[in-house]
């Protein structure tokens, strides 16, 4: 079964198209990143998720049922991506109150505890620090026990250390057999946090899978040698091979499957081959690649 | 919805702009009011001034208490994302709006009830049982209009605006509708305007109350009217606030 399936979904303003068509399934029990760079759409398809924006065109179901109804059943938890807290209560006051709204919620403890605010819990909101606040916003999103859980851009306003912290409490609550689907324009957050990493530009999923196979994807690897006056015809015609540039008079072809591009150049090819050079991609470069204006 | 009304109370208790303006301002005046003017006596009616100024400053706390547990704590609330941290739990839209207003009723009776004690211990002012429970309840359920406008005002405005709007309003209605100075002593302009105002009416029944009369009938139609088309936009102004694009 599937958490979220997002089917045909676009969302426009006025004229700015924020999401384009986009569908993604997400099965249960899944931990994905959604990954991409500012204006990519991310935000707007969780806010779509939790029945705050409408999509335009297209079908939202959260756990087959539509945004509107999960919330209502107590489904989702949020941690968005501003908000604060009401001053004059304190973090057990906050966090009681919501959790009580849910049907199923968490025992109050364990939630202080999963947040690491056992120690804060009598402290009024008004005097919590940045990362401790980001703490109580975090207990708020998982106290109802929702079995959807959406994060946008968690650890902005984080520093190293919460930020650590902030994804083990994350994993802990994945643990349990949650689905958490979470927005960051950080690789290294979705590669390190997820188990599925969809990059998302200009409002459409440009790679799907999980963080190595996006590295080695689209735009993975590059072979490169010097080409001298021989001609590149063919080049592109081998295994793996996405794209073929020359400059002066070295050929640099880029793909997804370096062994085999590489064998069959030696093989398949008459082609006097010097100065040949492979350069592997890390995730940053995939990204560049997937999510650069075209 | 009990556990929401808890925390939207304990929040206010401990709010010290609600403290002061709502309970400390009415019972320090009205000492201060009664001790000045409250032997005199109103010719027409035969009321002591002591009595009419316990209307009276019951009637502003009321008006302040349901303004200023509305207004801005509700823009406060719409512009920090606290209001979308609870429209994405199960709470239901309307359970929201509507424990806004019944936080706000409870919120009104401290300072009543307490003007009403200052008045007893201090002025030895007593009426009968029927014309306490008149008054009391009337001042109290009268309230409604100001806290719908209270709610239009945190809806429609960000907290930065919220804040001098209702204070100018809660201010304007008091020394408009009569609640500082006797309407009688305004010039005629002001007169009229006071006249109008749901501040006046408001205020009005709880003076006819105390002189043993019955309230005028335009005074409680007009309050009632006034609850209407304020409830109304305040639904309204809600929605906007609260819709979803």
């Amino acid at each position: 079964m599937n958490a979220i399936a997002f089917n045909g979904v676009t969302k426009k303003y006025g004229e700015v198209v924020a999401v384009d068509g986009l569908t993604l399934d997400i099965p249960v029990g899944s931990t994905v990143a959604l990954l991409g760079p500012n204006g990519a759409g991310k935000s707007t398809s969780i806010n779509m998720l939790l029945g705050l924006l409408r999509p335009t065109s297209g079908d939202i179901k959260v756990f087959g049922n539509g945004p509107d109804e999960a919330v209502t059943r107590g489904d989702i938890g949020a941690m968005l991506q501003e908000g604060s807290l009401i001053p004059e209560l304190t973090v057990r006051e906050s966090v009681d109150f919501i959790r009580r709204l849910y049907p199923d919620p968490l025992p109050l403890d364990e939630v202080l505890r999963m947040a690491e605010l056992t120690d804060l819990a009598g402290r009024r909101a008004d005097k919590l620090s940045g990362g401790q606040t980001q703490r109580v916003r975090f207990a708020l999103a998982i106290a109802g026990g929702p079995k959807l859980l959406l994060l946008d851009e968690p650890t902005a306003a984080m520093d190293v250390e919460s930020r650590r912290s902030f994804w083990d409490n994350m994993r802990a609550y994945a643990a349990q057999g949650r689905t958490i689907l979470f927005a960051t324009h950080y690789l290294e957050e979705a590669d390190q946090n997820s188990d599925r990493v969809v990059v998302v530009a200009r409002g459409k999923v440009v790679a799907d899978g999980t963080a190595a196979e996006i590295k080695a994807g689209v735009a993975g690897h590059t072979v490169s040698f010097r080409l001298g006056l021989q001609s590149a015809a063919g080049l592109d015609a081998l295994p793996g091979v996405s794209a073929v540039e020359i400059q002066t008079d070295r050929v640099t072809v880029r793909t997804g499957d370096p062994d085999a591009t590489v064998d069959a150049l030696y093989r398949k090819t008459t082609l006097d081959v010097r100065d040949l050079q492979i350069h592997g991609a890390d995730l940053e470069d995939a990204f560049l690649a997937l999510t650069k204006e075209s | 919805m009990a556990h929401y009304l808890r925390i939207e109370l304990l929040r206010m208790v401990r709010n010290k702009r609600y403290i002061i303006f709502v309970i400390a301002f009415p019972v320090i005046f009205y000492l201060l009011y009664s001790n000045l003017w409250g032997d005199q006596v109103d010719e027409t009616t035969g009321v002591k001034g002591a009595v009419v100024l316990m209307v009276s400053m019951a009637a502003y706390g009321a008006l302040a208490a349901s303004i200023m547990s509305s207004a801005v704590p509700w823009a406060q609330e719409r512009h920090s994302g606290w209001l979308r941290q609870l429209q994405i739990t199960p709470l239901p839209g309307w359970a929201i709006i509507c424990t806004k207003l019944i936080a706000s009723m409870v919120l009104v009776l401290p300072s009543l009830l307490l003007v009403g004690l200052a008045a007893v211990l201090t002025q030895d002012v007593s009426l009968p049982a029927g014309e306490w429970a008149g008054l009391i309840g009337s001042l109290w359920v009268g309230t409604i209009p100001f806290i719908a406008l209270g709610l239009t005002i945190g809806s429609l405005l960000p907290p930065d605006t919220a804040q001098p709007v209702a204070m100018i309003g809660m201010f304007g209605l008091a020394l408009l509708g009569g609640l500082w100075f006797p309407v009688e002593v305004m010039p005629s302009a002001m007169k009229s305007i006071a006249q109008v105002l749901p501040s006046y009416d408001y205020a009005s029944i709880g003076w006819k109350i105390v002189a043993g009369d019955t309230p005028e009938a335009s005074a409680v139609f007009g309050i009632v009217g006034w609850a209407v088309v304020l409830g109304v936009l305040a639904v309204f102004a809600y929605r906007r606030a609260t819709v979803r694009a």
